[in-house]
């Protein structure tokens, strides 16, 4: 049997078709409130039970629980505020009223039935859930892009096939559910990510394969900040690395809606407890997982795990540390498992990987295999890493 | 699981035939249950009271047994480190609405499993029908 949902069950607020039709009809005439893109994400999350046992945007109860304890009001461990930010420009609104939820282009994606209006210290709220105030932190730079009001309650989403990218790898917690136990998987491992594949990762998630029956390979295409490797990008550098070098019957990948938050340890949490939505029993934590420029020490988003019972987590993180191709050992390996110095280790960062490909050089296979390489570059070169 | 005591606040005898369902409920989804009914008291010679009926009932769950009591008062019943009190007043358990949101409650809480989760089997077909639509299985699976 898979793992169970967080706090039990998977929370289904998702409509289409007739029902949303329905939906559009009864917010005509209501106010309307407009939903940025992180929250547009979130309202996604929510209506697909990704986020269980939320059913709507924090109320101030959940909030300040979350914030304070990492615990939504009702007990469940949750790491980080869901919530929906007031407007400026949008309509005054009470607990009790029903409003429609809009994007900046006017296009309805849900409802919220309000119980809670309540002003936020968004820089108390900066400080314990990303851990500074510090605005060069896309975090930080988000909220004080707010006007410290927010709006809870429980909202019904909209589901718009139409529009969605990567519509042959969107699978919901249901499905992925289905598929699992279709597959025969007991267990599987999630691995989140929003780089494009290297070596380093394809060794971590085949170790972790080695101890569970599945892999869900889960790249997150919600928003991101500048400077990361588009989507598109990278859903293109796994979708070739699949077909060759894992095993089909063992491995799945689909998108992961959410937006970053770059939170570090409290989202390495909030990954791992939304992948158990998904049916997931493993989750793998890198080095500075949801990390940032250096906001976060190394071992921060492995060791927060600990600070809970596992049996209230109900994932298992593997914490993995940054891989390499040692020359001396002749393969990949870990400070865990290699007896060498980093002389001998093939390890490029980031920034340089970015400088070569800039430059038309070919990162070497023992980083990057070629036929991923050849993507990155050809993407470096129509300029899309952004 | 943390001991969980529920008592069902209730002047009336009514009150006894709403734990055998609740105990049911909880003890379908794999929960530990005892319920502790008024006869119980006598039976075990105990003095008839709430008092002696709340000290027993925090006996058995401090042993990490749900168990669901009712009675006027829930006499000298705390919750603690071990042991969690949940009362509920007879009216609200028979109103569908509250008697779910109490269950949910206590399953968020950690207090009582939740039910088995399953996909409807209506639904799972047509899910399954997508996973093969996108290549995800065979038909065969």
């Amino acid at each position: 049997m898979l793992v169970p949902p967080h706090g039990g069950r998977l929370t289904d607020r998702q409509y289409e078709g007739g029902e949303a039709e329905k939906i559009i009809e009864q917010v005509k005439g209501e106010k309307l409130l407009t939903l940025n893109t992180r929250e547009k994400n979130d309202l996604e999350m929510i209506g697909n039970g990704a986020m269980s046992p939320l059913e709507g945007f924090m109320t101030k109860n959940d909030y300040e629980s979350v914030c304070d304890l990492m615990r939504l009001a009702s007990g469940p461990v949750w790491s980080l505020p869901v919530v929906f930010a007031s407007k400026n420009g949008d309509p005054d609104v009470s607990p009790g009223e029903h409003v429609g939820l809009k994007d900046r282009e006017g296009t309805i994606w849900g409802d919220l039935q309000i119980e809670s209006v309540f002003e936020a210290d968004l820089a108390a709220e900066a400080d314990k859930t990303l851990g500074t105030n510090d605005n060069s932190h896309p975090g930080v730079a988000y909220l004080n892009s707010l006007n410290g009001k927010y709006i809870g309650g429980k909202i019904r989403s909209i589901r718009r096939r139409d529009t969605e990218s990567f519509q042959n790898y969107r699978l919901d917690p249901k499905e992925t559910r289905v598929l699992f136990r279709a597959r025969g998987w007991k267990t599987a491992v999630a691995f989140q990510t929003r780089n494009p594949i290297h070596r380093a990762h394809e060794y971590i998630q085949k170790c972790a394969l080695e101890i569970v029956d599945g892999l869900l390979l889960h790249p997150l295409v919600g928003e991101t900040q500048e400077g990361d490797i588009p989507a598109d990008v990278r859903m293109r550098c796994y979708a070739e690395i699949l077909k060759d070098y894992y095993p089909s019957s063992r491995v799945a990948m689909s998108v992961f809606p959410a937006a970053m938050r770059y939170a570090g340890p409290r989202e390495a949490i909030f990954h791992a407890l939304l992948r158990k939505n998904y049916g997931c029993s493993h989750f793998i934590v890198g080095r500075d997982h949801a990390g940032v420029g250096n906001f976060y020490g190394t071992y921060d988003a492995q060791m927060i795990f600990d600070r809970f019972d596992s049996d209230e987590l109900g994932i298992i993180p593997l914490k993995f540390e940054h891989a390499f191709y040692c020359t001396e050992c002749g393969n990949m390996a870990t400070s865990k498992t290699c007896a060498h110095d980093s002389k001998s280790h093939v390890f490029l960062s980031g920034k340089k990987v970015r400088e070569m490909l800039k430059e038309g050089k070919m990162p070497p296979p023992e980083f990057t295999r070629p036929e991923i390489a050849e993507i990155l570059m050809e993407a470096s070169r129509k300029g899309d890493n952004r | 699981m943390k001991g969980l005591v529920i008592w069902i606040r209730t002047e009336t005898k009514s009150g006894e035939s709403l734990l055998d369902d609740l105990g049911r409920d909880i003890r379908d989804r794999g929960g530990r249950v005892e319920v502790f009914h008024s006869k119980t008291v006598e039976d075990l010679g105990m003095e008839k009271n709430d008092r002696a009926k709340a000290i027993a009932c925090a006996m058995l769950a401090g042993h990490g047994i749900v168990v669901l009591a009712s009675g006027t008062e829930k006499s000298g019943l705390n919750s603690g480190d071990t042991l969690e009190i949940r009362e509920v007043e007879e009216s609200e358990l028979r109103l569908d609405e509250l008697h779910d949101s109490f269950l949910r409650n206590l399953e968020l809480a950690g207090l009582i499993p939740p039910p088995r989760f399953d996909v409807n089997p209506d639904e799972e077909k047509e899910i399954l029908k997508k996973l093969q639509d996108l290549g995800y299985i065979d038909s065969e699976s």
